[in-house]
């Protein structure tokens, strides 16, 4: 990965009387080694990849100095084994990834850490990957809190007390032998914030100070009859320490309010919206001085049982707003109050909604619904009415303004994409009335994005990495083909064991493309084994895809360069059509294009200042040539390759265009010749600084052809005046 | 407590992946903390960053640290309908989802708004014309904001070689509606370290707009008019004379296009092939109507007969005008060589096109039939701005005179007939009816499979919808809707089976309705 995180990582470096200023994510970096980790380990995904590519990309040696082992793992369940360190010693570490996906991978090794406990503080950062702007399906983590008794902590979104938190969760793992998952929202990963930051801490023991002698002990084996007593140990002594540690040293907060006859009880994450809501229907302030009394549970498993009938004790009617489903808390609350034989009304589902994110607006009807409900004393429900009405309202009339609904602007692949011609080449082969439409079972990654338009090409997603596993049992049930997309992160993250060696062992006989740009880049372009970063990365750590394949046995493995579309199209037909038996795999090839970018620009910039002569290559669609059919479009998809208004006086469709963001990956030119679209297509090559040699065949050129174009034209009226500005004005009819 | 503000003050960006959004709240985060506000910024990057909607939020609580001696506001992490002060979007259509979640209200949200569009996939993959209209959009917004500042401020940043936000920037300072001094933005942007340069100079651009010293720069009309050939001027009074005004400049472009396609001779048979229609319009009281026939009649027949044979296409990709564009579009310099490649990949449709009638009708009835010759064609990569490379172009652009003789403008010629002929007769039953089927001609577009298949719809419908319509073997009334659900169907999927569904239900469903 190119970035550099210099400044991320001074940052990290800041110690007692200074501040720290930045994203939360961050922030829990920092907040780790001020608690003395000796290790962190992770994999990387939103939105939680930055903790490991700060770690990771320090130049300057402070994990070094510090003495912290920093591991980007092959998978989640690689970094959640990591925590083993911390069974047997008394040494500090933190994982992370992004849940709930990955702690599903994680969970094999999370059952077992979490039956034999912990000796050192184990600590998993979930980067809670829920709501808008989520890429993955829509789960609670809490759920695998409970049923591995790990404990979770939902910290309230403050820099400070995040940070304050983060320390509390090794105590809490350390007196309760059990690791503690901490889950961050995606607003909360990157929230910006201030705190004052502490000297970082060295680990007891560490790479710098090494543990004399392993110690081993049986019931630190997650073997029968050890198993028995490490259950019994979880009910009768983690859970009773987790509980009074988290009272005694006030990890949840109870924040008074006059109306003592209601409360709110809400997740920690959800404090500050909680907050927000009540402000704006005129019940508190702006530094969070409710009206209502609220009760912010920091740590949603376990409950604290006292704390809750503590705070429902005298109160008629109280709210739980929690996030997700199903509604364990509110369960939970219910179940203890009835214990406790309180008669609190519990109000929770039944004025949120079951599912989805907790959003400003959902927050505040669900909470204006409650106290309508409850009417604590003295409030001004005319003025909760109003706020909600006057919203409702703004948005129907918006909506009758508007005429009709916005379109929906869904995401798609960068420009210059190398995995967009795959896509195009897929379509081509399917217009084959030999091969006709696949069943295409598609993967986890950027080309996930192939199953929106304009491709909508991918019958099922199963999961990262699993893309040639699902097709398993489909292929050999449908009359035409079945074909399987992998990305080079899948392969390694395991679809090379849960897909390609299991489809070696039972002979399939299909099609696997595996795209190949050279590193985790949905996540932010990490390495992966066969990245080579254009050879910043040394020759001999690379390890080829083709040699893993070969390696487990498969026959049929072809390397091709992804832009080049018609030989792409062929290729994939003769994998299709070939008799030969057994896997077939098509690795196709070529640099994710943001990361290249990222690479080349500075380097032609300088070559440009140096005078260096550079060719800078972009494509154009002659509008006058262009019948306005989009065909190209559907093709393609890529952003710089856009549409405007029909300069032609007599023709209404609007004519396609290429942007000046166009990369010149020359898809379109490749797509055009593929698809035999039409002659509208154009390559321009711009030479800058050219050279004498250059200039001469140029001058000489322009001398002949604008002979031939005869004399020039005047300028025609109202033709544009200059700037290719064209391609962005507003189409009005 | 009573002496600070009530609330933070609120504000979003709405922007696309990959736009710079994260850099702009950046800048007023700094601008912010250097004012010695508290403020707090958020995020959901993840994929809304390839090139999907997403958003920034910014919350700045308007009362120094010094002030605040110590109290900490509470910030939130989601923008709220009816709570905000400012929206910021960097494009149109956004700024249209802004107001569709209820984010502008009248009592106190200022909109900021680019009006340049960034058409989505959706809109830019319809066969026809998919675009969103701005029109209600720009109206939406005057009416629900307290303020709203539109126009293209892209446009701006191009013309001061900067970047839309650094724009962007420039316009929230000049508006002071944050708390915050203008030099104290521009601080900021000097603090990122980061293309210093030209973001002053998009803030400076942006700023002076607001003071009212810059109005926004114009973009070039939608429309560019033809030039007319001098041999067109006899032609072109002509049309001054017979035609009604609001027809006038449709049929002058008509005539001006055909006597650059082929030649004033042409140019006179498209005014006598549309003199008639003229007429049924009089006679139909057209003038009611916008003559709408005679627009949609004269639009329609002058792209029909000025089709894109291999002729046409490298007599355009051959102009001094073209090359001209080229070099603009692609930001060259004028001592910058631009070399140009053209895609050309003929096949028979190609070929056939340019033999005569006797040769090529066989020649392509036998390549259809086969399947090698169907998908036969040939890759040209032509070098254009070579001499060798312009001369192929050239010599064939010269092959004008030629184009009368060839098998292609027989079958097109033939083709206009039937269609205007059909067009005649409707015109005498259903004025809504001619008009459909003179529309219907748009369906004649693109190269290769994509002309095909237009073509083989544009057959269907005429024979099955329009003829039997026009010649009063079905409901007029009843025809033109059917045509017009026809021609939508054909351009609603390329695959053409939006088109088959249509018609099985007409065919199916009644043949008439309530007469005109």
């Amino acid at each position: 990965m190119e970035r550099t995180f210099a400044r991320e990582v001074e940052m990290l470096r800041r110690g007692d009387g200074e501040y720290f200023e930045g994203e939360g994510i961050l922030a829990i970096t920092k907040a780790l080694l001020q608690a003395g980790v000796s290790y962190v380990g992770g994999y990387q995904g939103a939105p939680v990849s930055h903790l490991m590519d700060v770690l990771t990309s320090d130049s300057k040696g402070l994990m070094a100095e510090l003495g912290v082992h920093t591991e980007v793992c092959a998978n989640e369940a690689a970094a959640c084994a990591m925590l083993a360190a911390s069974v047997n010693y008394p040494i500090r570490g933190a994982v992370t990834w992004k849940s709930t996906v990955g702690t599903n991978v994680a969970s094999d090794a999370l059952s077992n850490v979490a039956s034999v406990g912990v000796m050192g503080g184990a600590l998993i950062i979930l980067g809670e990957d829920y709501g808008e702007g989520s890429s993955i399906i829509q789960e609670r983590s809490h759920a695998f809190a409970m049923k591995s008794s790990v404990w979770l902590v939902d910290p309230r979104v403050n820099h400070p007390r995040i940070v304050e938190l983060v320390e509390k969760s090794f105590e809490l793992s350390e007196a309760s032998n059990a690791p503690v998952m901490m889950e961050f929202r995606i607003r909360a990963c990157h929230v910006t914030g201030r705190f004052a930051t502490k000297d970082n801490r060295k680990g007891r023991f560490s790479m710098n100070n090494r543990i004399p002698e392993p110690e081993f002990s049986l019931d630190r084996i997650a073997l029968p009859p050890a198993t028995y007593l490490q259950e019994k140990m979880k009910i009768e002594k983690r859970f009773p320490a987790a509980i009074k540690f988290i009272r005694e040293n006030g990890m949840n907060e109870v924040f008074p309010g006059e109306n003592e006859d209601v409360g709110i009880i809400c997740q920690g994450g959800l404090y500050n919206s909680v907050i927000r809501a009540l402000q704006q229907l005129g019940l508190a302030d702006p530094f969070g001085k409710s009206r209502i009394p609220i009760l912010c549970l920091n740590v949603t498993y376990p409950l604290v049982p006292d704390e809750i009938t503590e705070f429902c004790a005298g109160k008629r009617s109280v709210a739980v707003v929690e996030e997700g489903f199903p509604e364990y808390l509110e369960q939970a609350i219910n179940a203890q109050l009835r214990k406790g034989n309180l008669n609190t009304r519990i109000v929770g589902k039944e004025v949120f909604p079951m599912a989805g994110e907790y959003q400003s607006e959902v927050m505040l009807n669900g909470l204006a619904r409650f106290i309508e409900g409850a009417v604590p004393a003295g409030v001004d429900l005319g003025r909760v009415a109003k706020v909600t009405k006057f919203i409702a309202d703004t948005k129907s009339l918006a909506a009758e303004l508007l005429g009709a609904p916005i379109p929906k602007r869904p995401p798609g692949f960068c420009t210059g994409c190398p995995e967009r011609p795959v896509f195009s080449a897929i379509k081509l082969v399917e217009r084959d009335p030999e091969i006709g439409r696949m069943h295409i079972s598609a993967d986890i990654g950027c080309h996930t994005f192939s199953t929106l338009p304009p491709f909508n090409l991918g019958n099922t997603v199963t999961g990262y990495g699993l893309g040639l596993a699902s097709s398993a049992g489909v292929k050999d049930a449908l009359a035409r083909h079945t074909i399987s997309i992998m990305g080079d992160g899948g392969f390694w993250h395991n679809g090379l064991s849960t897909g390609i060696t299991g489809a070696v062992f039972n002979k399939h006989d299909n099609l696997l493309i595996i795209m190949a740009n050279g590193y985790s880049s949905a996540t932010g372009q990490q390495y992966l084994p066969s990245s080579t970063a254009g050879g910043l990365r040394p020759p001999d750590t690379v390890v080829p895809i083709e040699n893993a394949l070969r390696g487990v046995g498969v026959k049929w493995i072809r390397k091709q360069y992804t832009y080049r579309v018609g030989k792409m199209q062929k290729l994939i037909k003769k994998a299709l059509t070939t008799k030969e038996k057994g896997l077939k795999v098509i690795i196709a090839e070529a640099e994710c294009q943001i990361a290249k970018q990222r690479r080349e620009k500075p380097l032609v910039g300088k070559a440009l200042k140096a005078g260096k002569r550079v060719i800078r290559e972009r494509f154009g669609v002659d509008e006058d040539t262009c019948t306005g059919d989009h065909s190209c479009i559907r093709l393609s998809g890529c952003p710089s390759l856009s549409v405007k208004p029909n300069p032609d006086p007599l023709r209404k469709d609007p004519v396609a265009s290429v942007l000046n963001t166009c990369v010149g990956c020359g898809l379109c030119g490749e797509v055009a010749d593929a698809a035999v679209l039409c002659p509208s297509f154009f390559k321009a090559e711009v030479v800058q600084n050219a050279n004498a040699w250059d200039r001469l065949l140029d001058r000489t050129r322009r001398r002949v052809i604008g002979f031939l174009q005869g004399p020039p034209e005047p300028a025609e009226p109202g033709a544009p005046s200059d700037a290719p500005v064209e391609d962005i004005r507003v189409a009005a009819e | 407590m009573s002496a600070l503000p009530e609330r933070p003050l609120s504000m979003v960006v709405g922007a696309l992946g990959g736009e710079g959004g994260g850099v702009l709240s950046g800048w007023i985060v700094r601008a912010a903390e250097l004012s010695r506000y508290p403020v707090q910024s958020t995020s959901i990057p993840g994929v809304a960053q390839r090139t999907g909607a997403t958003t920034y939020y910014i919350e700045i609580y308007p009362a120094t640290h010094e002030e605040l001696g110590g109290r900490q506001p509470v910030m939130a992490l989601y923008p709220a309908p009816g709570n905000m002060d400012l929206v910021v979007t960097s494009e149109l259509m956004e700024a249209g989802r802004m107001l569709e979640n209820g984010m502008v209200t009248t009592d106190r949200t200022t909109l900021v708004a680019s009006t340049h569009r960034v058409y989505s996939v959706v809109e830019k993959s319809a066969m026809g014309d998919g675009l969103f209209r701005a029109d209600r959009l720009n109206n939406g917004a005057q009416k629900l904001a307290k303020r709203a500042i539109l126009f293209d401020m892209l446009l701006l940043a191009e013309s001061r070689r900067s970047v839309l936000n650094a724009v962007l920037l420039g316009v929230i300072a000049g508006s002071g509606e944050l708390p915050i001094a203008v030099e104290t933005f521009a601080e900021a942007i000097r603090d990122s370290g980061v293309a210093v340069e030209s973001n002053l100079r998009g803030f400076e651009a942006g700023l002076a707009y607001m003071r009212g010293e810059i109005s926004a720069p114009e973009g070039p009309p939608e429309k560019t008019p033809r030039r007319a050939k001098p041999s067109a001027a006899s032609l072109l009074a002509d049309v001054a004379k017979t035609y009604p005004g609001d027809v006038q400049s449709l049929v002058s472009e008509g005539v001006k296009r055909l006597v650059d396609y082929q030649g004033p001779a042409y140019a006179q048979l498209y005014l006598e092939r549309l003199a008639p229609v003229l007429a049924v319009d009089r006679e139909r009281g057209g003038e009611s109507r916008k003559w709408a026939l005679t627009a949609e009649t004269g639009r329609y027949l002058a792209l029909m007969m000025s089709y894109e044979d291999i002729i046409r296409v490298a007599d355009l990709k051959s102009r001094r005008s073209r090359f001209e564009r080229i070099r603009k579009e692609v930001l060259a310099g004028d001592a910058e060589p631009v070399r140009m490649t053209e895609f050309l990949k003929p096949g028979f449709d190609e070929i056939t096109s340019v033999m005569p009638p006797w040769l090529g009708r066989p020649v392509l009835k036998w390549a259809m039939g086969n399947a090698w010759a169907r998908d036969f064609n040939f890759a040209m990569r032509v070098r254009s701005d070579t001499v060798w490379g312009f001369l192929r172009l050239w010599t064939l652009a010269k092959l004008r005179f030629y184009r009368p003789r060839t098998f292609r403008y027989a079958t097109e010629q033939e083709a206009i007939g039937t269609w205007l002929a059909a067009i005649k007769d409707a015109a005498a039953l259903h004025y809504g009816l001619a008009v459909e089927i003179a529309e219907l001609a748009n369906l004649r577009k693109g190269y290769s499979d994509t002309h095909r298949r237009g073509i083989a719809n544009f057959t269907r419908i005429l024979n099955e919808i329009a003829i039997p319509g026009a010649k009063g073997e079905a409901d007029p009334a009843w025809a033109a809707e059917a045509l017009k659900t026809a021609r939508t169907a054909a351009l609603a999927d390329p695959e053409g089976d939006a088109l088959d569904r249509a018609m099985a239900s007409l065919a199916s469903g009644p043949r008439a309705t309530a007469a005109e």
